[in-house]
């Protein structure tokens, strides 16, 4: 377990950034693999299997948060991080975190897994079960709106 | 690609999350406190839904099998030759007659599809 727990937790980190969110999404995590090891047929390697049900955890825990918070100027993603005890980023790095939470699931999850994990779009392919093809072409566009965030702003 | 460069000069990569101490140290023991024994399996329950139309009707199906063995029956000693039944003894008789019970209920249970494992569950239920 800890051989994946450190892995995953940064997966599921940088999707919902805080360190008390993450916690709690590992752990359901583990639950939740724990409970259906039945379903799982070695038909991937277990970390993806783990990495994907980490994801699709992380990618519901916003989904059922999103929809209790309402921005403000002050709460702004960027802000919220910078008050975080557990964020020690510049501001632009904080800033950076914002404009990745504002793209959508896929583009969002693709993004963190590409230019932070540096992982292949093989491995990639396998973990969000779908083609290598999408994942460039989301990838390049995630890239697009995040240096134009930036670039808005200079 | 030039974007991401430019993302990459402007930002970098470095990880800016930090975690506790030791978080990762304890996290498996605390894990481990948390999962079940068993495995629980997500899979909804059957239990408390009305069992399956076939289950219920058994009861049915086996008053109807009876009947219709009872009525063959009937039929099948009525239908045979006075000089035959008048002669035969008794005994003799009697094992025809449950020979050709268990010949027609067979089939009957054959027809019904119900096995033998159906009808010792439901004498055992019973």
């Amino acid at each position: 377990m800890r051989q994946y727990s450190e892995q995953l937790y940064w997966q599921i980190r940088r999707i919902v950034l805080t360190h008390e969110d993450a916690n709690d999404v590992l752990q359901n995590t583990f639950l939740k693999a724990w409970n259906g090891l039945d379903g799982f047929h070695g038909d991937a390697k277990i970390s993806t299997w783990l990495s994907r049900i980490a994801i699709n955890e992380s990618l519901d825990f916003l989904r059922r948060n999103k929809q209790q918070t309402v921005s403000t100027e002050e709460t702004t993603v960027a802000n919220s991080l910078m008050a975080d005890n557990y964020f020690d980023g510049s501001e632009i790095e904080a800033q950076l975190q914002e404009a990745i939470a504002s793209l959508p699931d896929v583009q969002r999850t693709v993004f963190q897994l590409r230019y932070f994990e540096e992982m292949k779009y093989s491995d990639m392919g396998q973990l969000l079960n779908t083609s290598e093809g999408s994942l460039k072409a989301s990838y390049h566009i995630a890239v697009k709106k995040i240096s134009e965030f930036f670039k808005s702003r200079d | 690609m030039n974007e991401e460069k430019y993302i990459e000069e402007r930002v970098g990569k470095r990880n800016p999350f930090l975690v506790p101490d030791g978080y990762f140290d304890s996290f498996t023991d605390r894990m481990m406190q948390q999962l079940p024994e068993r495995p629980v399996s997500v899979e909804p329950s059957r239990k408390g839904r009305k069992p399956a139309l076939m289950v219920r009707m058994r009861p049915w199906l086996y008053a109807a099998a009876c009947a219709l063995v009872l009525v063959v029956s009937v039929w099948l000693w009525q239908s045979q030759p006075d000089t035959s039944v008048a002669t035969q003894p008794a005994a003799q008789l009697a094992v025809q007659q449950e020979q050709t019970s268990d010949a027609t209920f067979d089939e009957a249970a054959d027809y019904m599809m119900i096995d033998n494992q159906d009808i010792y569950t439901y004498l055992a239920e019973n």
